[in-house]
């Protein structure tokens, strides 16, 4: 029922950039780039969200861990003087602040949202309070354009020229895709989310597999974060995340716990959000640009009004495991 | 908010603080200086006493704000709009001027950030319970309570950054700035600088009316110096508006794609993302270029050095600077200061300009200076 | 956290919260938090000892600001009035097994609700502040509500919906307060100022919105446990399957709760208004939302508990200023604190450290009787 809605919808808007395409290539290619630009850090936050709920942790620290690794990517960056040993340390302190919720949910079963929350506020304040100025990186990201495929109309300049973090964006969606279904992690990770108690009759270890797969699904909130201060902002600022965790929640749930289906909401959020800036840019319409800017979302809670009641979240999300 | 329109940085005050902030006995963090590298300041020394002091002050390097009260010292206090005295732009730049007017008086000086707008009188109240000479009060969203504190202690005297003054109070001082003559003298060189007659923006939110007043002020002048050119404004929702880099960013990059040679990028650390942006295009510095805001964005943001054309600019440092001096020395007109504006000197991009847009862009500036070019403002805030 | 039906979603944890079940002896409820807020002092101390300030001094300056002096302790009473308020609001969701994060976009469509309603009348200030209040509570439970009928008849997640609902009404507010609301003739996104007669008074150095809240909050601890609605609230929150079989009406009840929540976060937003801004400036309300989930969360969704842990809140946000003041420390100091009380009230590091017992399987708290 739902799938149906969704591949009607997704003919609809392909239809409609096609035609876009023919009447002006340029303006489609560069909106189209803009909203992929946008849901970079959104897909992969969603992903974080993705594994961590699938492995029954509702993660709504990613907001604090994004903003943390966006901070540590940066200055390590900065300081080493080095982009690669920067987003390396982004990534580790992704899967610090991951290790860190996975403790507090896991190991000490804590209730999961107070956990997710602490690490907000604790990213807000520290960031904050240890923001330095008049840092600069070493250099910019470098952009990989893929030979041949990149020549494609429409998709090559849209899909295939882009910086490497957005391939490892959309490279995270595919393969978080086949681990999670085609896997025995994914099917271990799916039963203890699921049936946590038959999973651990049929010999997982249930605390083990959350700890690790919240740990690790904090790697790529890091790569999310060092992403925006490294690649987009080449620059930190204080709360530079602006809420992309939270949204990336939505995205999530939007995307029906589903890899790909994140992602692919992550891009209509991104569309959505592209769209946005082209009608202001345009003048097409003379309205306030606060009615186009809440736009996407207004979009987004009647498309779920919509197609509701058919997604489920994975049954033990939320609910620390007790053996028995 | 506000306070994240404008960027600052002022390299010479940078070095300058950085030299003298020990010798001024600050107890408050200093902000690493923006950019150090080009600081052509001769600064005063450290300890020169306050010349006009009649009688022998406690010198302002030993000196803390327990001494204010005594008449001889003079302490300045500055009270952040909600944000940081390193923010590279508004409260940065008001910050630094004071700190140059308390170097020049030999005075104190310290700082408050406001982290709730509801804390305004509060903390303007921490400086004058301390009995100090002036408090600087940074952003238009401060004017009410400025006035407040104004009525309430009569023998400070405060200067309020950006704040429009009705009526003149004995004890107060706007230090005001009209945004879109700035605005039109970067348009005008972009309409003249456009290759491809299409320029673009990418702004904070235009409820604030100073970023409004840029961005309208950027369109009449591009549009006076080319009638051809098509000027793009987008400005961010207002929800963090000032704070999103990765959107000014994102929205710089779709206007460049889109043919737009020359972004206008105002908008606190949103406006920075952009600059950042357009420096990293293939043609930066020859084909593509942006212009910063509020002060010289050179040194605020030197990633953006390659691209940077100038910046529009409100002189937030000198203007705080010569109001303070004038409050201490009892010389302050009461009611609106209009601080003055421009634009910034080309640096890297010198070479880019032909001479004869040089000269029509100084033309346009004197026009603008004696009043005889009209930006449309402030009436265009009704678009 | 769910999309689907909510008779389907117990999220939450199934045991109730040991505090309220009585296994918790009295002692050690007020111990931990207690013990876990000194600790959070004194990690936030040595922060403020390795940037060269004596923490001593640090914390004195701080609190002799906060409390010694009327002018401190209004202030203080000032700053925890919204966030008792936005508090309970998400308490109220939490206990009915919502997880209301949209307690920020309610509360501004109840302040400029409440600002509308203020200057837009002249009214005896008996009718018209009443009056501007209910109209500001009104607007937060029609907002709360799309979310509310969303979550209960089409069993969309209210995570999702309140989070959208946020940014819509940041714009929106924004938009009503640059054009239609603005107060004409001047440059600021801003109403006019609420009529004198629908200002909130201040009774001596205790604001007459703070009293509203500590009456508000008293009422809903009597309203959870002693009222046939609020047990039904409860039961939803803990099982709704067993609240479905007991004949509970679980869609009109989550709908319900959802407006009081919203109704809440619009009195937040009134009083805010009406007692403290004294008209609508929307950067004058940022963040109380979100302070309401922190305060929810460290009152463990007990509404007496909402006041304290506000005016800890209010005491640390209102000496951040004068700390650095006086000693230079970054303000910021106070969220690292925050964080870390929050941290060490949740976690079982505490009470493991308080009680050495083995019977103590699970010491730590949850988010609220239904979780989320």
């Amino acid at each position: 029922m739902r799938a149906r809605y969704a591949y009607m919808l997704t003919i609809v808007i392909l239809s409609f950039i096609l035609l876009a395409y023919v009447l002006d290539a340029t303006r489609t290619v560069s909106v189209l780039s803009f909203s992929l630009r946008y849901a970079v850090p959104l897909i992969l936050a969603a992903m974080v969200g993705v594994i961590c709920e699938r492995s029954g942790v509702i993660n709504i620290g990613i907001e604090g861990q994004m903003l943390m690794s966006a901070f540590a990517g940066f200055f390590g960056a900065a300081l080493t003087g080095n982009l690669i040993v920067g987003t390396m340390i982004g990534v580790g302190t992704g899967m610090i602040m991951g290790a860190f919720l996975a403790t507090g949910a896991v190991t000490w079963k804590m209730d999961q949202i107070i956990a997710g929350t602490i690490i907000n506020i604790l990213a807000t304040g520290l960031t904050s309070f240890f923001y330095a100025q008049g840092y600069v990186l070493p250099a910019i990201t470098p952009q990989l354009r893929i030979p041949g495929l990149a020549d494609i109309p429409l998709i090559g300049p849209v899909l295939f020229d882009n910086g490497l973090f957005t391939y490892a964006a959309i490279a995270s969606a595919f393969v978080l895709w086949i681990l999670l279904f085609k896997t025995i992690w994914g099917l271990r990770t799916r039963a203890v989310g699921e049936m946590p108690g038959s999973a651990d009759t049929s010999g997982v270890n249930v605390q083990r597999m959350r700890f690790l797969n919240v740990t690790f699904a904090g790697a790529l909130a890091g790569l999310a974060g060092a992403y925006l201060s490294i690649e987009a902002a080449s620059n930190f600022d204080r709360g530079m995340t602006a809420g992309r965790g939270f949204t990336a929640l939505a995205i999530m749930i939007f995307g029906a716990w589903n890899p790909i289906g994140a992602m692919a909401a992550a891009l209509f959020f991104g569309l959505a959000n592209g769209l946005a800036s082209q009608l202001q840019t345009d003048e097409v319409i003379d309205i306030p640009p606060q009615f186009i800017n809440m736009l996407p979302y207004v979009l987004t809670i009647v498309l779920l009004a919509i197609v509701s009641g058919r997604i489920k979240p994975p049954a033990a999300v939320g609910k620390p495991y007790e053996k028995e | 908010m506000h306070r994240k329109i404008l960027a600052v940085g002022i390299a010479a005050a940078a070095l300058f603080l950085t030299s003298c902030s020990s010798s001024t006995g600050e107890a408050a963090p200093e902000p690493a200086p923006a950019a150090s590298e080009a600081a052509p300041e001769p600064a005063p020394a450290a300890s020169e006493p306050a010349p006009a002091a009649s009688e022998e002050p406690v010198s302002a390097a030993t000196m803390d704000d327990s001494d204010c009260a005594a008449p001889a010292n003079i302490c300045v206090g500055l009270v952040t709009d909600t944000g940081k005295v390193d923010d590279k732009s508004f409260n940065q730049a008001a910050w630094e001027g004071t700190k140059l007017a308390a170097e020049e008086l030999g005075a104190f000086s310290k700082y408050i950030e406001t982290t709730d707008p509801k804390d305004y009188a509060n903390n303007i109240a921490q400086f004058a319970g301390k009995s100090y000479d002036v408090i600087v009060t940074v952003g238009f969203l401060m004017g009410e309570a400025t006035i407040a504190a104004a009525a309430e202690y009569p023998s400070v005297k405060f200067i309020g950054v950006d704040q429009f003054q009705g009526e003149p109070i004995e004890n107060l001082a706007g230090l005001v700035f009209d945004e879109s003559k700035a605005g039109y003298a970067v348009g005008y060189l972009a309409g003249l600088m456009t290759k491809t007659n299409k320029i673009g923006s990418a702004l904070g939110t235009d409820t604030v009316p100073p970023v409004k007043l840029f961005g309208e002020g950027y369109k009449a002048g591009a549009l006076a110096a080319n009638p051809d050119v098509k000027v793009t404004l987008v400005y961010h929702e207002p929800n963090n508006a000032f704070g999103d880099p990765e959107w000014g960013a994102n929205e710089a990059r779709k206007q460049l794609d889109q043919g737009a040679d020359i972004i206008f990028a105002a908008g606190g650390a949103t406006g920075n993302g952009g600059l950042i942006e357009v420096a990293k295009d293939p043609g930066a510095g020859t084909t593509v270029f942006c212009i910063g805001v509020d002060i010289d964005q050179f040194y605020t943001v030197p990633q953006a050095a390659k691209c940077l054309l100038t910046s529009a600019e409100k002189k937030l440092v000198s203007g705080t600077q010569t109001l303070v001096v004038a409050a201490a020395g009892g010389s302050m007109t009461p009611g609106n200061n209009f601080g003055p504006t421009g634009i910034a000197p080309y640096h890297d991009t010198e070479g880019a300009v032909p001479e004869d847009v040089k000269t029509k862009v100084q033309e346009v500036l004197a026009g603008l200076e004696d009043g005889t070019i009209d930006t449309g403002c402030p009436a265009c805030l009704d678009n | 956290m769910s999309v689907t039906d909510p008779s389907q979603t117990d999220l939450g944890h199934t045991d109730p919260d040991p505090m309220r079940a009585g296994r918790w002896p009295r002692v050690q409820a007020v111990a931990i938090p207690v013990v876990s807020v000194l600790l959070a002092f004194a990690l936030g101390g040595i922060l403020i000892w390795l940037q060269g300030v004596n923490p001593f001094y640090a914390y004195w300056v701080l609190f002799e600001n906060a409390l010694g002096s009327s002018e401190g302790l209004l202030r203080v009473m000032q700053k925890s009035t919204p966030l008792i308020l936005t508090g309970l609001a998400v308490t109220i969701g939490l206990r009915t097994g919502l997880f209301n994060i949209g307690a920020q976009g309610q509360l501004l469509v109840g302040a400029i609700g409440a600002a509308w309603a203020g200057y837009n009348f002249q009214l005896p200030a008996l009718i018209h502040i009443p009056f501007a209040i209910a109209f500001g509570m009104l607007c937060g439970a029609a907002w709360a509500s799309i979310a509310g009928v969303l979550r209960a008849y089409r069993s969309v997640s209210e995570v999702i919906t309140t989070i959208m609902l946020n940014a819509v009404a940041i714009a929106l507010v924004d938009y009503l307060a640059s054009r239609p609301l603005k107060e004409p003739d001047q440059p600021i996104t801003r109403t006019p100022p609420v009529a004198d007669s629908a200002a909130l008074p201040d009774f001596g150095t205790v604001p007459a919105g703070f009293l509203i809240a500590l009456a508000v909050a008293i009422f809903f601890s009597w309203f959870l446990t002693r009222t046939n609605q609020g047990f039904r609230f409860n039961t939803v929150g803990m099982n709704p399957n067993a609240a479905n079989y007991a004949g509970i009406g679980v869609k009109r009840t989550i709908f319900l709760a959802m407006a009081v929540s919203g109704a809440l976060a619009g009195l937040g937003g009134a009083v805010e208004t009406l007692g403290i801004t004294g008209r609508f400036e929307p950067t004058f309300n940022a963040g109380l939302g979100f302070d309401g989930i922190t305060i929810a969360l460290l009152a463990r969704a007990n509404p007496l508990a909402t006041i304290p842990a506000a005016l800890l809140v209010g005491i640390l946000r209102s000496g951040a200023a004068t700390l650095q003041f006086e000693t230079g420390i970054e303000p910021e100091v106070v969220d690292v604190i925050l964080a870390l009380t929050l941290l060490f009230v949740a976690a079982p590091i505490v009470s493991r450290l308080l009680l050495r017992k083995k019977t103590q399987k699970r010491t730590s708290v949850d988010s609220g009787g239904g979780g989320v």
